[in-house]
């Protein structure tokens, strides 16, 4: 199903075009209608949110037995309790009282031998079994041993911790992940995992809305034409061509171009001197594997890897980036924004991430602007289509990808 | 010690409010006008950034950028978990250049242009 067209990856254009590669996803502009029809909000929570394989955070966040973390998914009504137990063993619960369904753990993370239920007292131990029942005897016929909290499927790909809120998964995630999973094998997410700044916002935007615009790079010359003026863009490549794009059945990838001509500016120069930086100023060939930066372009930036539905791992040399957009209604989106990069050592390599971060931070102030403003008018009526072209591929993808699991226009 | 105070008296901040004592390690105490920008998290430098005019951000980048070489080879002996309460204060200093160098180099005003309210886009980290 992967595409490898290596005669695609010139940044200066050869009248060729990926759609080429993939007659199945046709030329046509895409519906709007997704993006503000509650009745396909709803299909998209029963058919995708309630289905498929979620990331739900990183191992490092619960390294120790007794460690837990709560991840609300409001778009599935759900709450997901993550416990490490005594065993080592990661597990997933409900996060809901086997009693009279009182959310269990309120809080977002901690650690702890046993979880009491603030409501009446049933405790359950980190296996997730009930062990104790105030007032036990009153009740009737009650089972303890039944009445354990309600399991998720949970798994864990390179570090990061996937629920699945079907009782019975149609296919394991490594299955699920497929190639894409395959492709980024070997890249040092450990080491690279270090350090996590992490930010949160609540978008007046469809949660695709988002992911659109972080899924193709044709508006970087435009958008971000203060911020990144000619990172992203360069004399040989002006509208950011992608220099790979591959096709997976349910997730795709894109390798961005990096102009190696860019001109850092006075700090960020510095920021470089003393670390690494989202920005590569550095175009050594690296010894990233062989799925990152997959036809070795030396003009690379980065890669952005879209696994569906919700979460992009964006991986670039000596730090990567997520992010997870979660539905909260059909125009409100909750996006969780994560940079990671290895163990600062000196106040200098501190420093450079501090750079890397608070430049990253105000680029996406211009996105997040965007796609409110886009999500603000989309429902007058005035337009029925996104037109797209060749570089907009994933976007197209994406389309064809959520037909397939939501049957809107079957 | 005396004398040590009577000088710290002649330091003043932005403001011009005479400062109690010495903030930074003794090589950087020219930057000891900007000691208001050494805020610990990143949420208290972009609020700090975007109430401070472009005049204000300008005099701390022109006064720290020339010195960072000597300032990141200095705060380079201490392990960064085991910092000095001055030189940690002096790490924050050059956070707060990392947090205005986008307004500085790209933006020439303190916010993002057509950019998101800052205030909506919540760090979890510091």
């Amino acid at each position: 199903m992967a595409a490898v067209a290596k005669e695609h990856g010139s940044a200066t254009g050869n009248g060729k075009r990926w759609h080429d590669q993939h007659p199945e996803l046709g030329t046509a502009p895409v519906p709007i209608e997704p993006y503000i029809s509650q009745e396909y909000f709803n299909l998209e929570r029963e058919r995708i949110f309630r289905k498929v394989w979620l990331n739900v955070g990183r191992e490092e966040e619960i390294p120790q037995p007794g460690n837990y973390l709560v991840k609300d998914l409001p778009v599935c009504g759900a709450s997901i309790l993550l416990v490490r137990g005594k065993d080592g063993r990661l597990r997933a619960f409900h996060n809901v009282c086997s009693h009279r369904s009182n959310k269990l753990v309120w809080d977002q993370r901690g650690s702890c031998q046993m979880f009491a239920c603030k409501f009446h007292g049933w405790t359950y131990g980190l296996n997730g079994q009930l062990t104790f029942v105030p007032d036990e005897e009153s009740f009737f016929d009650l089972k303890k041993g039944e009445l354990g909290l309600t399991p998720v499927a949970a798994d864990v790909w390179e570090g990061f911790i996937f629920i699945n809120l079907d009782p019975q998964p149609q296919e394991s995630l490594k299955e699920y992940l497929g190639e894409m999973g395959e492709s980024l094998q070997g890249y040092p997410f450990a080491e690279y995992s270090a350090t996590c700044y992490r930010w949160t916002t609540e978008l007046h935007a469809n949660w695709k809305i988002l992911k659109d615009a972080f899924q193709e790079a044709y508006h970087v010359a435009f958008l971000h034409k203060r911020s990144i003026p000619d990172s992203f863009t360069g004399k040989n490549n002006p509208f950011s061509h992608g220099l790979d794009y591959r096709l997976y059945p349910r997730h795709r990838k894109m390798a961005v171009y990096g102009n190696m001509e860019h001109q850092p500016t006075p700090v960020e120069k510095m920021a470089f001197q003393f670390g690494s930086l989202v920005i590569r100023n550095d175009f050594s060939l690296s010894n990233l594997p062989p799925g990152v930066n997959p036809t070795k372009d030396p003009s690379w930036a980065l890669d952005l890897n879209v696994i569906f539905p919700n979460f992009f791992v964006d991986v670039s040399e000596g730090t990567y980036f997520t992010y997870n957009m979660w539905p909260l209604a059909v125009d409100r989106t909750l996006w969780e924004v994560r940079t990671y990069y290895p163990q600062p050592k000196t106040a200098g390599q501190r420093f450079s991430q501090e750079y890397s971060k608070v430049i990253f931070r105000d680029v996406i102030m211009e996105d997040c602007s965007t796609l409110e403003q886009t999500q603000s008018v989309l429902a007058s009526g005035a337009k029925s289509h996104f037109v797209l072209q060749d570089q907009e591929i994933l976007i197209r993808h994406d389309h064809r990808v959520h037909e397939d699991f939501v049957g809107f226009y079957r | 010690m005396e004398i040590e105070t009577e000088k710290e008296m002649e330091i003043e901040t932005e403001k011009g409010e005479p400062m109690a004592e010495h903030v930074l390690p003794e090589t950087f105490r020219d930057l000891e006008p900007f000691a208001g920008w050494a805020l610990a998290t990143e949420k208290e430098r972009n609020q700090k950034r975007l109430a401070s005019t472009m005049a204000e951000i300008q005099s701390f980048y022109d006064a720290i950028l020339p010195r960072m070489e000597a300032v990141i080879a200095y705060l380079n002996q201490f392990p960064l978990d085991a910092m000095p309460a001055d030189a940690q204060r002096l790490l924050s200093l050059t956070f707060s250049l990392a947090e205005v160098s986008t307004a500085v180099e790209l933006f020439k005003q303190p916010g993002v242009i057509d950019g998101y309210d800052a205030t909506r886009f919540v760090p979890v980290h510091k």
